[in-house]
Formats: structure tokens, C-alpha cells, sequence
């Protein structure tokens, strides 16, 4: 197995505090993170919690082994206050239309984040917990409410993914089977060119030529075929099937663009335009470019119309 | 181009009045500034009056025209256009009392060089002035890097100069096409090179458009070889209707025409008067400022060199942890060894990609190992 020299050096840091064991000797280990936030590898968590239960050697808190989590991110405590959050948003779960104003809302998501705040760095947790208990006492039936909200959401999601999936396994399949019927239409006609070929008594370069015609004619049947695509969605993105609301949409009145070329003020004479510098007869006394000159794009009119300008420009300074 | 640029807008000035009121303001200004300072032998008498810095500047001014034309390789005349120009420009807000011209002359060349991109290094630059000896070369080029910023700030970094030649160029293929009356422009050539030269070392490059002196040259050598040149501004550049601008074209020639027969070469003796004078003021009152410069410069180098250092030290120090590392490809220490001679190679593209490490070094080392990785296996 190959790794990217990042992850080896990686790998390298990680190690269970106990045993010392880091990654990299032991490609295989995973690291297991408990309430308390600290680290052990599963194989010190299998020792130590032989029984059951136990306690967390850098802490001494008592832990239970089945608190034990594969741990998902690179630093321990992430980990700890992930699991902290899941628990705690279970509890506080209303949401942003739940509110009348933006304030309120607000104000509650500071009082969450405190919490989770309090709980993983452990500031006064038996005081949050007792806040966490008494809101949860007042609120009960909104948390059941949003519990179930929630839960109603999460199946629709799941639905409309199980929905794509099974399209996307169907398109797959039918792709399939396309390819195979080709490839046995291919096969089809080869066979019939050589037993046309051993029966009929037609010469062989017109069969050959006939053979050619079939193989055309099939394979802009498959292009054809390929470009009747079955169309799921409107260009709007829109499936489908899909009923659209008829509300009007607020029209949004904007003030149309109008382009104003850059005008120079030059306060001198009209200096001709590049283009015409030849036919006006100017390139006739200018040095003519050479060919190395010429090979890096520079012509005579360049040189030629750069002169014009700087002996047009503010000859009629200050006026102009 | 010229109606957009910094020249236009900062130093073009409206008579030549103004201008020499900021040339006493200058003086004035240096003279308020010792005699605030109290240094002892402080005296109004001492100093240069504004006329008098006036003959010397003529003076210093042709010897940078004669230093231009004398270089080797031969200077662009834009070039020279452009260094006296600056030297100009300088002293327009300066006095020769504080800073000396003989220096500043130098650098104005020396800069216009790098501007109008004449390519030409500092030694060869500093080879030109032949009556030094090497030493002496040294340390003008010394000097010459010491107050380049000073010049490009009283600039006020605007350092890009339209001079009359190009525009000259262009009157002259103008009248080549729409002008066939004036039947061989190139005859002028020479004598309108002359003028130019001559208008150079008058004040006009500060007070009208470029355009516009570059056509004052050409219709004065038109009339001076006897051409009839009048019909080319009315018909040609469309002023037969506007009487307006075309009088005032002809004021700005005739302008240009007095600045340049009011010029005279400065007579040697008041030369040689004024710069006893301005000697001394520069040996009792100049500043030195040598000492502090050369340090500044030293410590440059030193802050340059150190990034150098710690990069070659973290790639030394990586070749040796890998060293000490157990090789985990079950290739063995062999690997490890080759490994070793191809992160030497490495550490050449490391100079190339690891410009500026701030922070972790090693990091910055160990983001392009997986490329050797993968040719080593």
C-alpha cells in the first residue's frame, strides 16, 4: 500500500498515549476518542476495558467502554465536541422559522453555542446540565414536534436519493445492454458476410461492398439511437411532472446598460486610424520592417502611427 | 502619450514666471533652513543668490550635454533629452546649495539610462568618466546609487519624459505625405536636430507640449532655408477656421523662439566665482551622509542572505532526517541512500519553488518530495 509522503508524516504524530504505538508501524490502527476527549487505540482500549468499564488514564474520569467512538477527525477534542453537539441539539432542536425575528433566533443559537462551549471544555457543567434539564422540561411538546419534522425530512431525502440512485442504476443498465445488442449486431452481420461469402456466387468485392453499406446504415442507426436521449428535465432545471406553483414572481425593474465609447481628448489634430495609415500613403516614408522584425509581429504602420500621435497629441495644448 | 501623462498634468507650467518663483522659493527655502539651524559662520552673504545658482545651473547643464554626447556607446538623443530634463526638473524644487549638481548631474543621466531602457550597467556607466581613476570611478558610482532615490522622490516618481524627437518624426512623415509643397523635408533635418538640441537647454520643455516644439523647429528651419511652410497649419491641421488656436499656436512659437535667443553660455569667470562659493558652502554646511547610507546597504545584503541560509539548512536537515528514518518501503536502506542523492538534486528545484518560507520550512520541503517518490520507485 502506497501513501502521499503528507499522510505518512501524519501518521507519524497520531499515536495512542499508552502504548506508544503510532500509525505507522501499525498501518491498521484506529484510534478510539471517549466522552472525556482523550484518545486510546483499540487494542489499549481492548485491555483496559476488559471488564466494562473504567478510567481514563490522563483524566481518571470514570468511562464505559461502549462510549468508546473511531475517532473521525485529527484532533480529539473536534471529536469530543462533535458528540457533545449531536447531544445537545437533539435537545434544542427548533429552527429558524420557529422564531418571529432574526434577534430571537439569534440569541438562541448563542445560548446553544454556549452550552456546547461550557460542556467541552468543562465550565461549570453541572449548572448547563441543569439549564440544559429545565428547558427541556418547558419545551417538551415543541422538541417532540421538531423531532418528528425532523424525522419526516430526513425521509423525504432519503427518498429523492433512493429515487436517483435506482435512475442512475436503470440508465446504467440500459447503457448495457445497448452496447451488448451492437456488439451482437456486429457479430450478426460479420457471420452473414462470411457465409455470403461461401455460398452466393456474386463476386467477392461486391459483397465486401455491400457488407460496407449494412455496417454504415447500422452504425447511423446507433447514432441516431444515442441521440434520442430521454429528456427528464426542462432547460430550467425543473423536472418534469413537477408542478409549479403559478404565483407571479416579483418583477425586477433595472436600468438598461447603454455603452458610451472612452473619448480621448487628445488637444491636437485627428490622428488617422491604424488601419488607414497604408492607403493614406504614410507607410511609403517609414523604414520598412524587416523580416526578423516582422517575425515578432511588429510592422511599419506600428512605429509609423505611434510618431502621427506623439506629433498630434497637445499640439494644440492649452486649448484644444 | 503625451495629453495623459504625469508630464502634462505636474510639470508643465504656464510662463516662465512661475517657474522662477519656485526656483527662489527653493533657494530661499535652503537658506531659511541653515540660518534656522545656527551653524556657526551662518550668513546671508555666504549663500547663493537665485541668479547666481541660475549661471551655474547653465553651466553644470552643458557639462551633462557634453558628458551625454561623449558616452560610449552612443546615447539615444531621447535619452539625453530625458536626463537633462530630470536634472531640470530637480532643480526646479531644489537648490544647488544643498545638494551638489556636479552628483546630481550623474544620476540624472544615469537614471534616464534605466528609464528609457539604454541598457547599460553600472561599471560601463562609471568607465565613462575618464578623468578618474578606478577609485575615484567607485566612488562616484557609490554616490550615484546613494542619491538615485533622493531624485527619483523629488521627481515625485514621475519619470517617464516625452522629448520633442519622436514628435519631430512624425511633423516630418506628416509633411512627407499630406504636404507635397515642401518638397525635400529631409534637408531640414539637420538644422531642426540643432534647434532641438538648443531648445533642450532652455526652459520650454518645461512649459509647452512636446508636439509643439518639435513643430516651432521645423517651421524655423523652414523659414530660415527660405521654404514657405504657412499653408501646412491651416490646411493640413484643419486651422484655417479656427483662428483662435492658430494664433495661439504662433504665440507658443514665438515664446519658444525668445526662450532660445535669450540663452547664453555662461561666461567663465562669474563660473568660476560662483562655484568658489558654492564649494565652500558645501564643504562647511553639506551634510555626510555617507556613513549612515553605506550601513543601510550592508544591512540589505545581510537580510537577503539569511533566507538563503535557513533553506539550505532545512534541505540538509531533511536529507539527514531521512536518513535516520527507517526506511518503511521494504526496499531497505539502500532506497534511502539513493534517496539521499536525489533530494541533493531536488534541493536546485527547491531553491526554485521555496522563494519566501515563512513558518514551517519543513513543510514547505516535504510538498514536492512525493515527485521524487515516485521516480525513485
Amino acid at each position: 500500500m502506497r501513501w502521499e509522503w503528507s499522510e505518512v508524516r501524519e501518521m507519524d504524530d497520531q499515536g495512542c498515549p499508552r502504548c506508544k504505538t503510532t500509525k505507522y508501524r501499525n498501518p491498521s490502527l484506529k484510534l478510539m476518542v471517549n466522552v472525556c476527549g482523550h484518545t486510546l487505540c483499540e487494542s489499549c482500549v481492548d485491555m483496559l476495558f476488559v471488564r466494562g468499564s473504567g478510567n481514563c488514564v490522563q483524566c481518571d474520569t470514570p468511562l464505559r467502554k461502549s462510549n468508546f467512538r473511531v475517532q473521525l477527525f485529527e484532533d480529539p477534542a473536534v471529536d469530543k465536541e462533535v458528540e457533545i453537539r449531536k447531544k445537545v441539539l437533539k435537545i434544542y432542536n427548533k429552527r429558524d422559522f420557529d422564531f418571529s425575528n432574526l434577534r430571537e433566533y439569534n440569541d438562541y443559537l448563542e445560548r446553544v453555542e454556549e452550552i456546547v462551549y461550557n460542556l467541552t471544555n468543562n465550565l461549570e457543567v453541572e449548572g448547563t446540565k441543569q439549564i440544559m434539564e429545565a428547558y427541556q422540561r418547558e419545551n417538551r411538546d415543541i422538541i417532540q414536534k421538531n423531532k418528528a419534522k425532523l424525522t419526516r425530512e430526513q425521509e423525504e431525502l432519503e427518498e429523492l436519493l433512493l429515487l436517483e440512485q435506482q435512475g442512475n442504476e436503470q440508465r446504467r443498465l440500459e447503457t448495457l445492454q445497448e452496447e451488448q445488442r451492437q456488439l451482437q449486431a456486429k457479430r450478426k452481420s460479420k457471420q452473414a458476410l462470411l457465409d455470403e461469402l461461401e455460398r452466393s456466387h456474386v463476386p467477392a468485392t461486391i459483397l465486401l461492398a455491400q457488407h460496407k453499406d449494412r455496417a454504415a446504415q447500422l452504425e447511423t442507426q446507433i447514432e441516431k439511437q444515442k441521440q434520442v436521449v430521454k429528456t427528464t428535465i426542462f432547460s430550467t432545471g425543473i423536472p418534469m411532472g413537477q408542478t409549479v406553483s403559478l404565483l407571479t414572481v416579483n418583477r425586477l425593474e433595472e436600468v438598461l446598460y447603454h455603452y458610451q465609447p472612452i473619448h480621448m481628448h487628445t488637444y491636437g489634430p485627428p490622428v488617422p486610424e491604424l488601419e488607414q495609415l497604408g492607403r493614406l500613403g504614410y507607410l511609403n516614408h517609414v523604414r520598412t520592417a524587416q523580416p526578423q522584425d516582422m517575425a515578432g509581429g511588429y510592422n511599419s504602420g506600428l512605429a509609423c502611427h505611434r510618431a502621427i500621435q506623439d506629433a498630434f497629441s497637445g499640439l494644440f495644448h492649452p486649448l484644444g | 502619450m503625451f495629453h495623459i501623462s504625469s508630464q502634462k498634468k505636474y510639470w508643465t507650467f504656464d510662463n516662465e514666471e512661475s517657474l522662477e518663483q519656485l526656483r527662489c522659493e527653493a533657494n530661499q527655502k535652503y537658506r531659511n533652513k541653515m540660518l534656522a539651524s545656527g551653524k556657526p559662520g551662518v550668513s546671508d552673504a555666504v549663500f547663493l543668490e537665485a541668479h547666481e545658482e541660475n549661471v551655474l545651473f547653465r553651466h553644470y547643464e552643458k557639462r551633462l550635454l557634453d558628458f551625454c554626447n561623449a558616452f560610449k556607446p552612443v546615447m539615444p538623443k531621447s535619452v539625453v533629452g530625458t536626463a537633462i530634463m530630470y536634472f531640470r526638473r530637480f532643480y526646479l524644487n531644489n537648490s544647488l546649495m544643498e545638494y551638489h549638481p556636479r552628483t546630481i548631474m550623474l544620476i540624472c543621466a544615469y537614471l534616464s539610462c534605466k528609464v528609457d531602457e539604454f541598457n547599460v550597467s553600472s561599471t560601463q556607466f562609471v568607465g565613462n568618466l575618464v578623468q578618474e581613476s578606478a577609485a575615484g570611478q567607485e566612488r562616484a558610482l557609490e554616490q550615484i546609487l546613494e542619491y538615485e532615490l533622493l531624485l527619483i522622490q523629488q521627481l515625485n516618481f514621475h519619470l517617464v519624459v516625452h522629448t520633442p524627437y519622436r514628435p519631430m518624426e512624425g511633423l516630418l512623415i506628416d509633411i512627407k505625405t499630406r504636404y507635397p509643397l515642401l518638397e525635400n523635408p529631409e534637408s531640414l533635418r539637420k538644422s531642426v536636430d540643432d534647434f532641438l538640441t538648443r531648445v533642450t537647454l532652455t526652459d520650454s520643455g518645461l512649459l509647452f507640449p512636446p508636439s509643439q516644439i518639435a513643430m516651432t523647429a521645423i517651421l524655423n528651419s523652414a523659414s530660415r532655408a527660405g521654404l514657405s511652410m504657412e499653408s501646412y497649419l491651416t490646411e493640413c491641421m484643419g486651422l484655417k477656421e479656427d483662428k483662435e488656436t492658430l494664433l495661439k499656436m504662433y504665440d507658443a512659437m514665438r515664446r519658444i523662439k525668445s526662450l532660445m535667443k535669450k540663452y547664453e553660455l555662461p561666461k567663465p569667470d562669474e563660473v568660476n566665482a560662483y562655484k568658489v562659493k558654492l564649494e565652500r558652502v558645501h564643504a562647511d554646511f553639506g551634510t555626510n551622509s555617507n556613513m549612515k547610507r553605506k550601513r543601510g546597504y550592508e544591512d540589505d545584503d545581510h537580510v537577503a542572505k539569511e533566507p538563503r541560509m535557513t533553506e539550505e539548512d532545512c534541505l540538509l536537515s531533511m536529507i539527514l532526517r531521512m536518513v535516520s528514518l527507517r526506511a518503511w518501503w521494504t526496499k531497505g536502506v539502500a532506497v534511502a541512500f539513493m534517496y539521499c542523492s536525489i533530494s541533493v538534486l531536488a534541493s536546485v528545484v527547491a531553491r526554485n519553488r521555496v522563494v519566501a518560507s515563512s513558518g514551517n520550512h519543513q513543510r514547505e520541503g516535504t510538498s514536492h518530495q512525493p515527485s521524487v517518490c515516485v521516480c525513485v520507485s
